[in-house]
C-alpha cells in the first residue's frame, strides 16, 4: 500500500514538472529540431544564453526587473513594518482610522483601480520612470496586516521595560520590535519580489520606453518579435523562472508560511 | 532628589503624559508613509474610478458626467458579454479541476516521511515558476509542433491548432492555468491537512473506519477553513487573470479568450475609453464580492466560530 502510493506520488509529480522539463528541452533547441522532443543539448543552451546576454537588450531588463522586485521588496518591508508595528502596539491619533482603510483596501486589486491609478501617476509625471513603476505597488495592505498579526504577539512587557530603561519609541522600534517581526519580513519581502519580478500589467500600462521594461514586458516583446527562435525565447524564459526559484527555495519555510496565513487554523 | 525618583514606581513613569506623546508621535511618524500611500494610491484611486464610470471621458478632455449611460450600454454590448461568458467559463473550468487534483494530491503527500517532504519542495517549482515564463513556455508545448500534440500523438491522435481554434484556445489556457495553481494548491492544503489534530484520525481508525469514509466525513468537514480560502482566492484570482490571456493569445481568435481583465485594459488603454474601462472595473468589483460572500456563507453555515 505504502509502496503504491509512494510510486503513484512519483509519477504524479513527474507529470506535473514535464512542463518544467519542456522548458529546458526547448531552450536547448536549434530551430530545426522537433520541439515535441525531449533531447537536451547543454551546448546550444549555453549559446543561447550567451547570444541573449550579449546582442539585444534582454540585459537591460533584467536590470530593469531587479531593480523594481529588489526596490519594491525592501520598499514594502521597512513601510509595511514600520505601519504593522504602530497600529499593533503605539497609540497615536486616527490609527483607528488607518487601519480601517488599510482593511478595506485589502478587497481592492490593482485591476480595479487601473484606469484612476494610471492617471494619478500621469498627473505625477511619472509616466516613463522608475517611481511610477515602483511607488504604486511599494506597499500592501496585506503587507501591513500581516506585520500588524505578528507584531501583536510581541509581549508589551518587553517594550515597556526598554521604555523604562530611557530607549527611544523608534529606537524600540528598529532595535527590538524588527528583529522579532523578522520571519514576517522575510515572508513578505519574498512574496512582494515574485510578485513584482512576475508584474506584466501596471509596467506595460506606464512605461513606453524599452529601456525601463522588466522582463513580463521585455518577454512579451521578444516574443513577437521574428529574429528570435523559440529556442532563444523559451531560454529568455528559463533565465527569468531562475531568481524566483533560487529564492523560493532558500526562503521555502517562509514561502509556505506566507502562501498559508489565512488558510489555517491557527 | 534621587531617593524621591526611586520611589516612583516605573510603571507609572512610562505611561506618563511625556510617554502619551512620544508614543503618539513616533506612531503617528511610522504609519504616515502608509497613510499617504493608501490614500493617494487606492482610496483616491477607488473613488475616482466610481465616479468616472459615470462619465464619459478619453483622456484628451475633461469627463463628461454621462449617468448611468456606461452601464446601459454594457447591457447591449456583445463584446462584453462575450467576455463575461469567458470570464465564467476559465474560472470555472480552471478552479474545479485544480480544487479536486490539489487535494487528490494534497491528501497522500501531506503524510510524514522523508520522501514526501522532498517531493512537496517539487511541487512547489511550478507554482514559484513566474507566470510570464510559465506562458511562454506553454505557447511552445501548445505550438504545432509541441509537445502537447506529441502527447496526443502518442495515443493516435492528429495534432490540434490548440491556440488558433476557437473551441480549443479557452480550454488551452483552462489546462496551463490549472497546472500553475495546482502546486500552488497543493502547498496550502498540505499545510491545512498536516494542522489537524491527529488524535480524531487515530480514534476514526480504531473505531474502523475505512480511508474514504474518513476522508469525506473527517478530512473534509476539518480542513473545510483551508478550502475555503483556497476556493476564493481561486476563484478572485482566475476573474483578474490577465497575463495567460495575454501572452498565450491575445484575446483571439475572434474573441474566444477575450477575458474580462484583457477587455477592460483594450477599452480603457487600447481605446481609451476611461469610463466605460471604469464601469468594467465596478462590475467586475461587485462580482468579485458577491462571489466571495456567497462562498463564505455556504461553505461556513452551520460552523460555529
Amino acid at each position: 500500500m505504502k509502496v503504491v502510493r509512494g510510486t503513484l506520488l512519483t509519477l504524479v509529480v513527474a507529470v506535473l514538472l514535464l512542463p518544467v522539463y519542456a522548458m529546458f528541452a526547448v531552450s536547448s533547441a536549434s530551430d530545426a529540431t522537433d520541439l515535441g522532443g525531449f533531447a537536451f543539448d547543454v551546448s546550444q543552451l549555453g549559446e543561447h544564453v550567451s547570444q541573449l546576454f550579449n546582442q539585444g537588450d534582454f540585459p537591460v531588463y533584467l536590470r530593469n526587473s531587479l531593480i523594481l522586485a529588489l526596490g519594491i521588496g525592501v520598499l514594502e518591508v521597512i513601510f509595511s513594518s514600520a505601519a504593522g508595528y504602530a497600529l499593533a502596539q503605539l497609540r497615536f491619533p486616527g490609527s483607528g482610522v488607518l487601519f480601517a482603510l488599510i482593511v478595506g483596501t485589502l478587497s481592492l486589486s490593482p485591476i480595479v483601480v487601473l484606469v484612476p491609478m494610471y492617471l494619478i501617476v500621469k498627473e505625477l509625471g511619472w509616466i516613463n520612470s522608475y517611481q511610477g513603476m515602483i511607488v504604486p505597488f511599494m506597499m500592501s495592505a496585506f503587507g501591513v496586516f500581516l506585520v500588524r498579526q505578528f507584531a501583536l504577539a510581541i509581549p508589551h512587557e518587553l517594550l515597556l521595560s526598554a521604555r523604562v530603561d530611557g530607549a527611544s519609541e523608534f529606537r524600540i522600534f528598529v532595535r527590538i520590535a524588527a528583529p522579532l517581526l523578522r520571519p514576517a519580513l522575510l515572508t513578505l519581502f519574498l512574496l512582494q519580489f515574485l510578485a513584482q519580478w512576475d508584474n506584466l500589467l501596471w509596467p506595460l500600462i506606464v512605461a513606453n520606453d524599452p529601456g525601463l521594461w522588466p522582463l513580463p514586458v521585455g518577454l512579451a516583446q521578444i516574443q513577437t518579435e521574428y529574429d528570435f527562435s523559440i529556442g532563444l525565447v523559451s531560454t529568455a524564459a528559463l533565465i527569468t523562472a531562475v531568481p524566483p526559484l533560487v529564492l523560493m527555495f532558500l526562503l521555502q519555510r517562509y514561502y509556505v508560511a506566507g502562501l498559508t496565513l489565512g488558510g489555517v487554523r491557527k | 532628589m534621587t531617593v524621591s525618583l526611586r520611589l516612583v514606581p516605573p510603571v507609572a513613569r512610562v505611561s506618563g503624559k511625556g510617554q502619551r506623546w512620544a508614543e503618539a508621535r513616533t506612531g503617528g511618524l511610522l504609519a504616515l508613509p502608509a497613510a499617504v500611500y493608501f490614500l493617494v494610491f487606492w482610496l483616491v484611486p477607488f473613488v475616482v474610478a466610481v465616479y468616472l464610470s459615470f462619465t464619459s471621458y478619453d483622456l484628451a478632455g475633461t469627463p463628461e458626467w454621462t449617468g448611468l449611460d456606461n452601464y446601459r450600454r454594457m447591457l447591449g454590448d456583445p463584446g462584453f458579454w462575450n467576455s463575461a461568458r469567458v470570464t465564467a467559463a476559465y474560472t470555472v473550468g480552471s478552479v474545479v479541476p485544480s480544487i479536486v487534483l490539489g487535494l487528490a494530491i494534497a491528501v497522500p503527500l501531506s503524510k510524514p516521511g522523508r520522501y514526501n517532504a522532498f517531493l512537496r519542495g517539487l511541487v512547489m517549482i511550478p507554482a514559484a515558476m513566474p507566470l510570464v515564463a510559465t506562458s511562454m513556455v506553454w505557447s511552445v508545448i501548445f505550438a504545432e509542433k509541441g509537445l502537447a500534440n506529441a502527447l496526443i500523438g502518442l495515443v493516435g491522435a492528429a495534432p490540434k491548432p490548440w491556440l488558433t481554434d476557437e473551441g480549443l484556445a479557452l480550454w488551452a489556457l483552462v489546462i496551463m492555468t490549472t497546472w500553475k495553481h495546482l502546486g500552488l494548491f497543493v502547498i496550502i492544503l498540505t499545510a491545512g491537512l498536516q494542522g489537524l489534530p491527529l488524535s480524531v484520525f487515530e480514534a476514526a481508525e480504531l473505531d474502523g473506519a475505512g480511508p474514504v469514509r474518513i476522508f469525506y466525513r473527517i478530512t473534509l468537514p476539518l480542513l473545510r477553513r483551508t478550502l475555503l480560502f483556497v476556493l476564493v482566492i481561486a476563484v478572485v484570482g482566475a476573474m483578474q487573470s490577465f497575463v495567460p490571456a495575454f501572452l498565450l493569445t491575445k484575446g483571439g481568435p475572434a474573441g474566444a479568450t477575450e477575458v474580462l481583465p484583457l477587455y477592460l485594459w483594450a477599452t480603457g488603454f487600447g481605446f481609451e475609453r476611461m469610463g466605460y474601462a471604469s464601469a468594467i472595473a465596478m462590475v467586475l468589483l461587485v462580482a468579485m464580492l458577491l462571489l466571495s460572500l456567497v462562498q463564505f456563507r455556504v461553505l461556513r453555515g452551520g460552523e460555529e466560530g
